[in-house]
């Protein structure tokens, strides 16, 4: 790449002995301008480190100073404190609220996937009228804003609302303070991207694959979850990891379809807030509880990182 | 692997007898149609409940008034009352006073509770997502980039993207939490974004810093959501026009300007939108970092009138924010189906 720069070699080297490091590399900077450009790439993407890791690493500063040291801090820690990391669950059980985020995210998951892949199924390999018209139609909706669906969805999970059937009427049940009040608005939220992301992956799926399992007697359904589904493994693990992130993640729900307790399936949402005391600030465990927070997704990201690139594409970029 | 599994179970399928079998051979008797219609029923059922079903219900809403009092959360039928309320201001009575003047010493101009929910909120949107669109193109250029321990740097990059808003709020919090650190100063011990009259010294508690750092917070958290969308459209360029290039004597200036710019620039526009969408739904980072007070967006209004409770305010609020972002999408799917589905 560096060999067709034009003009490299044509001034005189002789100028070099009477300047510094510096003019000698300015010089050969302007003979050679990929020198220019690996600089500037190295700044660039220092810059870029410094900026996205700083955050943490100011969180690491905070949570290892004891509390009452936490005034006007410069980079480093002031003492060395690892017990913030007992102390802050003896304060709020953040383990509960951690279990409580688990498990919705994974209840989530496992829902998205299973009406995702039947969905997927049908806009990656079937034809029949209406598809793009369906398909506009879950992508619009998906982007709403969650506060357009929170007053009715608040009295519906709080069984204020009446269903009439013919003569009958009768009050839905009050799930609030459930899994459900979350679960069932998080999977309707996350399900359209689960469904792109899998109607590419399945679509590519040969038709002979499925064919022959057909002509062995395979039912329809058979076929999709014994030879669709597992060829397409990659793309199910994607679209899983995605809405994992994305439950865990969520705010606005999580936020307000329940009290804020631990054994009322509040999530780690409610865990982090819980730490603003009424007669103090306990900075140190803020710091401490949002690292403990971070550190699942963190290993997620570290892990699955090629198949979260791969879906935030495919499920934005679907073309 | 799939086979394997495969070959032991087909024939049991067959050979079942009962409601099993029956639903089974029912299933196998529909059309291409009925069946994707019935395998697309759990889906509908779950966006129809979910999101379809609110939506309508919202707007019904919408056209009641308030009832504070009682056990019924609406009032009598008022029509598009409420609506005209809202654009004329005449609905500021109702509110929690702080809305208008924490706003107004700061934006003289807005003059009622909507108007500057919507300021905030369009403030919001387009200066988040045009700092994201520029920082997200610049790590794209770095992560397109071969080098050693590229792939560390991609994890880098892309953890904000992943922290919880809840902890990306609380992160914000405690770098700009007077007293704390070196980035908030007091009055006779200024830091340097102090010196730099970029902040006060309580900035989190004045809507205009707050409204800045939290579209600094959310630069962080997303830049790389539209890093990846954009390196994936540079990838995606055949690598072959930079050979031509080359040939030609094109710099790399050059070749950035005609051949990546205008390759890419689609699926730029395409990722902003997506952005402009969710920036407008903006509420959790608020409520952690500075309090729905401090910094009123839509959505934040909708959830306070909601909590009060004004449900026939609310309601409106909703279905406006609603409406603008239905404003937006149409944008998106009229581009999208032009393109042809």
């Amino acid at each position: 790449m560096s060999s067709e720069t034009p003009g490299a070699g044509l001034g005189s080297d002789d100028d070099d002995m009477e300047r510094g490091p510096l003019g000698r590399w300015v010089d050969s900077a302007i003979k050679n301008p990929d020198r220019v450009y690996r600089a500037m790439f190295y700044v660039a993407m220092l810059f870029f480190l410094v900026t996205t890791l700083f955050p943490f690493y100011w969180l690491l500063v905070l949570a290892l100073t004891p509390n009452n040291l936490i005034a006007n801090m410069g980079l480093v820690p002031k003492g060395f404190n690892p017990e913030v990391f007992v102390a802050m669950f003896e304060r709020v059980p953040f383990h509960l609220y951690m279990f409580n985020s688990f498990v919705l995210g994974i209840t989530t998951t496992v829902l998205v996937l299973l009406i995702a892949s039947l969905a997927g199924y049908v806009f990656g390999r079937l034809r029949f009228p209406g598809k793009g018209v369906l398909m506009l139609g879950i992508l619009a909706i998906s982007y709403f804003p969650p506060a357009a669906f929170l007053i009715p969805l608040f009295e519906l999970f709080t069984g204020n609302t009446a269903i009439s059937i013919g003569m009958v009427t009768i009050s839905t049940p009050d799930l609030f303070n459930t899994p459900a009040p979350m679960v069932f608005p998080f999977s309707a939220l996350f399900l359209p991207l689960s469904i792109f992301i899998l109607t590419t992956f399945y679509g590519q799926i040969p038709d002979g694959l499925e064919d022959a399992a057909r002509v062995e007697g395979t039912t329809r359904l058979g076929a999709l979850f014994r030879v669709i589904v597992p060829l397409s493994a990659p793309g199910v693990a994607t679209a899983g990891v995605l809405t994992f992130i994305s439950v865990y993640n969520e705010f606005f729900f999580s936020f307000l379809m329940n009290n804020g307790e631990a054994d009322s399936w509040a999530p780690i949402v409610a865990g982090i807030l819980k730490y603003q005391g009424q007669f103090d600030t306990p900075y140190n465990l803020m710091a401490a509880a949002s690292i403990v927070g971070v550190l699942p997704v963190a290993i997620l990201v570290i892990i699955a990182q090629e198949r979260i690139v791969s879906g935030l594409t495919a499920g934005a970029l679907k073309e | 692997m799939a086979t394997e599994q495969q070959s032991g179970e087909t024939f049991s399928d067959t050979q079942r007898s009962g409601p099993y079998a029956s639903a089974v051979n029912w299933m196998e008797s529909l059309s291409e149609t009925q069946f994707a219609y019935l395998l697309l029923t759990p889906a509908l059922v779950l966006l129809g409940v979910i999101a379809v079903y609110p939506l309508v219900s919202t707007f019904s809403m919408s056209l009641f008034a308030d009832q504070l009092t009682g056990s019924a959360r609406l009032g009598e039928f008022v029509g598009l009352q409420n609506y005209v309320d809202l654009f004329t201001g005449a609905r500021n009575y109702a509110l929690p006073s702080q809305f208008l003047p924490t706003f107004s010493s700061e934006f003289p101009f807005v003059t009622n509770i909507y108007a500057s929910a919507l300021a905030v909120t369009l403030i919001f949107t387009v200066f988040s997502v045009l700092f994201e669109t520029l920082i997200g193109f610049g790590q794209a250029l770095i992560l397109d980039q071969d080098f050693r321990g590229r792939r560390w740097v991609r994890v880098a990059i892309i953890i904000p993207w992943a922290v919880p808003i809840v902890i990306q709020g609380m992160i914000w919090y405690l770098m700009f939490q007077p007293n704390i650190g070196f980035l908030v100063g007091t009055s006779q011990n200024p830091a340097l974004l102090n010196q730099l009259g970029l902040i006060g010294t309580t900035p989190l508690r004045n809507t205009a810093d707050a409204l800045f750092l939290i579209i600094v917070a959310d630069v962080w958290k997303t830049s790389a959501f539209m890093a990846l969308l954009i390196l994936a459209g540079m990838q995606s360029i055949d690598r072959s026009l930079y050979d031509v290039a080359k040939v030609a004597g094109a710099s790399r200036w050059q070749q950035f300007k005609l051949i990546t710019f205008p390759l890419i620039l689609p699926t730029v526009l395409v990722a902003m939108l997506f952005r402009t969408i969710d920036a407008m739904r903006v509420y959790g980072i608020i409520q952690t970092m500075a309090g729905c007070q401090t910094v009123p967006s839509l959505s934040c209004l909708v959830v306070t009138t909601f909590n009060t409770p004004l449900y026939g305010t609310s309601a409106t609020v909703a279905f406006v924010t609603a409406g603008i972002i239905a404003v937006v999408v149409s944008v998106y799917i009229v581009n999208f189906a032009s393109e042809g589905l």
